[in-house]
């Protein structure tokens, strides 16, 4: 090493140093101080008793945690599929340019950056039984429903309702990332398609699919990601959708407290999730 | 995909595109709508009001005038009964004289700002030290570095709500006032740091060395270099990563129901706001009017930044 490499990996250090520090401090060791605190019987007040494996027992045999988990499946699937097929409708439409397609853009954008808080009692609002559009189209206009009900209050069709908020709001995400490959297409490509006889359909299962898969791939492993952890956008439109993480809040912080179950439920989800990062930085960041 | 260049071709697009942008913005318009509604008006499916109400918002913002509480007569028998002690009788009229259905808005709106400002500054000035330092700068351990932000990234707030709160529970700082909001504070700068050096170090990477290289030649040191010649390019990037690290600190609610519940003088919007939707007063033009002012400050700032964001969103994993 030479001196001024050396002056280098200092500065570099220095600079990083309150980062490491602070990320460190405030996550890292609290992901591992989560493991420890999953072998204890926890308090609110923070006064703990060794359990050993007696939280994960408990919660292996509670009904809810598997309850919990067939509708995080189904949260997932959902938002997942709906979010990617979305993303890619709105990336073949607004591909080429026309006019007034910036203010387009920022019409589609602004469900991702909106606070959740504000938006879920408009959500709250349309699907009201009483007042709602929701409820006045299908059974007033259409016609399809008897009666007046009440999507949100139901768990099983608020589910639905909550995935397709999602969607509303996460497919923004994946339109811009599906766009941004789309319009890097050659347009070669087509042309030579089109010469071998194939049609707009046939151009786009040869052309536009394939280059897609990459893009396409990296979107459904970010929404996994992400809709893993989703906390607010679940709880606050319908607190009755007990995803994993509105039930680890619920043992954690309301009704019979306990925490080191919360915890437990935590460490089993962070195992899962470390799988699908992992595989993000290896198979999509290549690193 | 759709042939534009027939006429139904251009009519489906056009409608197709309509659709897309009403179903983005009806919850919006919803919203907006019903906190102009009065009461009697709101089963009516029309977005349009049939007559403006800006009772709410007035409310809100606190441009009513106090109102004259009436105390009931047999209250005021009470009162005026000279055998009660003074103290007793002002306890008494206080009691009917305070309106219970205020909600001090303006307040939130400002520990909102506080929070998300605070923290959004901090994580800037961390994140661009950081990201110049992963991305310029070799060193052993760097990889290291660069793959533990990202993972730190991705790990949601849930899975660190509980040993969070029992690390704040074990040193005493959970159960004081300025305790929780000191470490609400240092929580949002945590939520926001490893957005803002994954997106810096990225710009960052595409700014040319030999800028800098020739401002160290010319005499600069390296910490004059970058505070001279690569800040300065940034700014467009710099502005964006604040606006998005203060989105983040204004929308979250998670943290602030953990560690802010019990103190109501420090609820910020998205804490304040579900409490009134869940207290039995909540009254729908009230939380649309609130739900409008939460979300136009973001709005403002969206179409601030929305210029500068290209680039930098669409670099690999975006949070959300």
């Amino acid at each position: 090493m030479t001196p001024l490499e050396r002056a280098e990996a200092k500065f570099g250090w220095k600079l990083v140093a309150p980062t490491i520090l602070i990320l460190g401090l405030l996550i890292l060791y609290p992901l591992m101080y989560n493991v420890y605190l999953s072998f204890f019987d926890v308090q609110l007040n923070g006064y703990k008793t060794f359990v050993g494996f007696e939280n994960y027992m408990k919660l292996l045999s509670n009904t809810d945690y598997y309850s919990a988990i067939g509708t995080t499946s189904l949260y997932l699937l959902g938002t997942v599929v709906g979010t990617t097929l979305l993303g890619l409708a709105m990336a073949l439409l607004l591909k080429e340019p026309f006019k007034g397609r910036g203010l387009v853009n920022a019409a589609i954008m602004l469900p991702y950056v909106a606070p959740v808080i504000s938006v879920v009692f408009g959500w709250q609002f349309l699907f009201d039984p009483i007042s709602g559009v929701v409820n006045y189209l299908f059974v007033d206009v259409l016609g399809v429903w008897s009666e007046r009900t009440n999507l949100i209050g139901n768990p099983d069709s608020a589910l639905w309702v909550v995935v397709l908020f999602d969607i509303w709001k996460h497919a923004p995400i994946a339109y811009l990332l599906i766009l941004s490959k789309l319009v890097s297409i050659s347009g070669d490509q087509y042309e030579a398609a089109a010469i071998d006889g194939y049609g707009p359909v046939g151009r786009f299962f040869h052309v536009t699919l394939p280059e897609l898969y990459f893009v396409l791939a990296t979107v459904v492993l970010l929404r996994l990601i992400w809709n893993l952890n989703r906390f607010e956008d679940v709880y606050l439109l319908a607190p009755n959708v007990q995803t994993l993480p509105i039930f680890t809040y619920y043992q954690a912080f309301t009704g019979v407290i306990d925490q080191g179950l919360a915890a437990a439920t935590s460490v089993i989800q962070l195992a899962v999730l470390s799988v699908f990062i992992w595989f993000y930085i290896k198979k999509i960041m290549k690193w | 995909m759709i042939g534009k260049r027939t006429i139904t071709g251009r009519i489906g697009f056009a409608l197709a595109v309509l659709l897309l942008v009403s179903f983005s913005l009806l919850p919006f318009a919803q919203i907006l709508s019903t906190s102009l509604k009065h009461q009697y008006d709101w089963g009516n499916p029309s977005l349009i009001p049939q007559t403006i109400n800006l009772d709410a918002y007035k409310e809100l913002l606190g441009l009513t005038e106090a109102k004259k509480v009436e105390i009931p007569a047999a209250i005021q028998k009470i009162l005026n009964n000279p055998k009660l002690p003074q103290d007793k009788k002002d306890a008494i009229a206080a009691k009917y004289m305070s309106n219970d259905n205020l909600f001090p808005f303006g307040k939130y709106m400002l520990n909102s700002v506080i929070f998300s400002v605070g923290a959004a500054t901090f994580s800037l000035v961390f994140s661009v030290m950081g990201a110049y330092s992963i991305s310029r700068l070799r060193f052993k351990g760097q990889v290291v570095i660069q793959r533990s932000v990202l993972f730190v990234y991705m790990v949601g707030g849930v899975l660190l709500m509980v040993p969070l709160y029992q690390m704040a529970m074990n040193i005493g700082l959970a159960s004081s006032l300025w305790g929780s909001a000191f470490c609400l504070f240092l929580i949002y700068i945590v939520q926001t740091l490893p957005v803002g050096m994954y997106m810096l170090g990225n710009y960052f990477r595409g700014i040319p060395f030999a800028l800098e290289e020739a401002a160290m030649m010319d005499g600069c040191s390296r910490k004059e270099a970058i505070i001279k010649v690569v800040l300065p390019l940034s700014l467009p990037m710099l502005a964006t990563v604040f606006i998005y690290c203060f989105i983040i600190g204004w929308n979250e609610y998670l943290f602030a129901s953990v560690f802010l519940k019990q103190y109501p003088e420090f609820h910020t919007l998205p804490l304040a706001l579900q409490e009134l939707f869940v207290s039995k007063n909540a009254i729908w033009d009230r939380i649309m009017a609130a739900s409008m002012l939460t979300l136009a400050p973001i709005v403002i700032c969206f179409l601030f930044a929305s210029r500068f964001m290209k680039g930098g969103k669409t670099d690999g994993g975006v949070k959300g």
